[in-house]
């Protein structure tokens, strides 16, 4: 079989192979797709509870779509006043030469640890490892964040980055890292001694880094949201403080930060706003405030039109909470450091497997769900279409997808066939073929076959 | 009404059953009804999978079987087909002609709610369904209104069942998530997709309903195929088949 071949070709890469070993554990599945269920119930409320939801949809959509249109300007307008309120501002044009930014910043005043608020750019860039081969120490301080960096692991989640491990994991993590009692697994007790110890580190850090949920154009400031404090505990300890931002975050003004911010959270948990909204707008006395503006192909995603969509995007991580093939596939089966709808929208151009564009049944929710109506559903079904365009199809269908269409078309191939299969699925019993029937028959029982087919019966029964 | 059925393969080849509960409904409610020759498949396989050259063929032959066909609509039991067959027309095809046929184009569901709605059921149907909400039908031809979507809510599927008697309408827990079929999604993926019908027909089943009843064939051909494999205590039954028992 083509398929069977070309899986084997693509060993460990490809969703399905990695979605197929998550869910041998039924169990971890069923809890990881409640728990994340859980999320998408309490956003149903929080969403419902607004008379006015589906008009800060729209509205949301309406201004993500008109700062991109007006982008340049709106990026210049922002540097301006950043520049006026005392703050440094650089362009980054990819992941590198962010990085390398980051580091003559931190080298020129001699860090040795950063402090770290959660940043899905900064993940996207791979900012971490680099930091570390430079003598930097870096520490995440988002709770899930410091959970999977001490786990050595990457976010599965881009809200909830340990939403994969059991507490029982983090328990025996924290026992082994930090010192916990052994085999305690209370929440309580837990969270207690991860307060503790990041305390540590905001009071030894030379200089603290965060992403940005907003970057606001005409004050020239940015707006950070967390619901642990930890970026502002971060930020107004030392002297340093620097927000990396990709281009797609700027919004023109206050009054639009706010529509954003309303749905932001309450998309996100279902709160209705996050714990700490801090807006910087300048360094504090005797110290400096820098930000960096990172491209990183948001530019060249900008050329298509369908694909720009997915820039309007506002990381609440709503998609993949709703999405029920994430549920239950797992974060790390994408093969991207985002998952989920949005992550197959923003990463499908960049995976080598060429598979986690099919990882999705284009039943919508996604894109019903999204504060800013980000059409993932639309976005992910073009990616198959340029993957098909330029020859990189995934599951064989390179090799039979032209064959299906050939035989689709044929009334006599059809027919022919289909009848023939109709008599197999009638008389020979199930066991002689699901071996025949790939993994339909795998999971499935085959379908039970009717006589003839619907043509035939009209046919004979409304002929006059 | 003059009607032209569209039976897209699945359901032609595989579930006969739901055709002919189609065509018998929508004459007993007293329209005169034509199969016209030569459909195969709506091409939504290949497009799907993004490979658009591949359906190209397939697609035409379909359009060019309801072009010239003189009726007032054009009606398919089957959601995503439906919903594919139109979105390929234009696609492939943007002449006058291919317009005409797409403006007759609906689905059974949205027909006897929008055009034709059924005045009155003559016998009663005694039985507690669970209703299956396809993505397909409510996300794209908007059959009902998306759990996701707040404000004023519709459910054309529910209203044309309501008025039989004794039919007891549920719906199963996340009442529209995804079955998990998604087309070559249900073999290239294949564990996801089982995991997800599996959890699909166990909501089904939960709800004690005797049927899971639908709008589109291909779900309920893959949740059948879970319901069997795990002995769940409930059927599958296409709309059309429920209509067709209370007329």
């Amino acid at each position: 079989m083509a398929y069977q071949h070309n899986h084997e070709a693509m060993g460990s890469q490809v969703h399905a192979y990695k979605a197929d070993i998550f869910c041998r554990d039924e169990t971890r599945v069923d809890w990881h797709s409640k728990a994340l269920w859980l999320l998408r119930e309490k956003r149903d409320r929080a969403a419902g509870s607004l008379p006015e939801w589906e008009q800060l949809r729209q509205l949301g959509s309406e201004i993500k779509l008109h700062t991109l249109t007006n982008l340049a300007q709106y990026l210049e307008t922002f540097e301006q006043n950043c520049l006026a309120n005392g703050i440094k501002v650089h362009w980054a044009k990819d992941g590198a030469e962010h990085n390398r930014i980051v580091h003559e910043i931190l080298a020129s005043h001699k860090v040795k640890k950063l402090v770290k608020s959660k940043s899905m750019l900064t993940e996207e860039c791979h900012l971490n490892p680099y930091l570390e081969q430079r003598g930097i120490e870096v520490i995440d301080t988002d709770l899930g964040e410091r959970i999977i960096q001490l786990a050595k692991m990457p976010p599965s989640h881009i809200v909830v980055p340990a939403i994969h491990m059991k507490k029982e994991e983090v328990g025996d993590l924290f026992h082994d890292k930090l010192g916990t009692k052994a085999g305690e697994s209370d929440p309580l007790y837990l969270t207690r001694a991860a307060r503790a110890h990041l305390r540590e580190q905001f009071l030894s850090a030379d200089a603290a880094m965060t992403g940005v949920n907003m970057a606001i154009a005409d004050k020239g400031a940015v707006v950070v949201c967390t619901n642990e404090g930890n970026a502002d505990m971060g930020a107004n300890l030392p002297k340093l403080q620097l927000h990396s931002m990709g281009i797609d975050k700027v919004v023109p003004d206050i009054d639009s930060a706010a529509v954003l911010l309303r749905t932001l959270a309450r998309n996100a948990t279902g709160q209705p706003v996050t714990t700490y909204s801090a807006f910087y707008r300048g360094p504090q006395v005797d110290g400096e405030m820098h930000v960096i503006i990172v491209d990183n192909g948001r530019t060249e995603m900008m050329k298509d039109k369908i694909l720009a969509e997915s820039l309007k995007c506002i990381r609440c991580g709503g998609c993949l909470n709703t999405c029920p093939v994430y549920r239950r596939s797992g974060g790390y089966s994408y093969n991207y450091t985002i998952p989920g709808p949005i992550g197959i929208a923003v990463g499908a151009t960049h995976d080598n497997t060429n598979s986690i564009a099919w990882a999705c049944t284009l039943c919508g929710s996604c894109t019903y769900v999204c504060p800013t109506k980000v059409p993932l559903d639309k976005i992910i079904h073009h990616h198959r279409r340029l993957k098909a365009e330029a020859g990189k199809l995934p599951y064989g269908k390179n090799a039979y997808m032209p064959l299906v269409g050939k035989f689709m078309a044929s009334t006599t191939l059809l027919n022919c066939s289909m009848g023939a299969a109709r008599t197999a699925l009638r008389i020979l019993p199930g066991s002689l073929l699901k071996p025949f029937s790939g993994a339909w028959g795998k999971y499935r029982e085959l379908p039970v076959a009717p006589n003839s087919s619907f043509e035939a019966w009209f046919k004979k029964h409304r002929s006059l | 009404m003059k009607i032209a059925l569209f039976i897209p393969c699945l359901v032609n080849q595989m579930m006969p059953d739901v055709a002919i509960a189609t065509l018998e409904l929508l004459e007993k409610l007293g329209h005169q009804v034509i199969l016209p020759a030569g459909q195969t498949c709506c091409g939504q396989p290949m497009t799907n999978s993004g490979c658009f050259d591949a359906a190209r063929s397939t697609t035409l032959k379909l359009l060019n079987a309801f072009k010239g066909v003189e009726c007032d609509a054009i009606v398919c039991p089957a959601a995503s087909c439906l919903v594919a067959a139109k979105e390929n027309f234009h696609e492939f095809d943007n002449s006058p002609e291919a317009q005409a046929v797409i403006n007759k184009l609906y689905e059974l569901t949205e027909f006897l709610h929008d055009i034709a709605p059924i005045p009155a059921f003559n016998k009663p149907f005694a039985h507690k369904i669970s209703l299956q909400l396809s993505c397909h039908g409510i996300r794209m031809l908007s059959l009902a209104t998306p759990s996701e979507q707040m404000g004023p809510r519709f459910n054309k599927v529910e209203a044309v069942l309501a008025n039989i008697a004794g039919i007891d309408i549920v719906y199963p827990d996340r009442r529209d998530e995804c079955c998990g079929f998604g087309g070559t999604f249900a073999v290239d993926e294949g564990a996801v997709s089982a995991k997800m019908g599996k959890d699909k027909a166990q909501a089904h089943a939960a709800t004690g309903a005797q049927y899971v009843v639908g709008f589109d064939p291909s779900c309920l051909l893959h949740l059948d195929g879970l319901i069997r494999r795990q002995q769940l205590p409930i059927e599958i039954r296409h709309i059309a088949q429920v209509l067709n028992a209370a007329l």
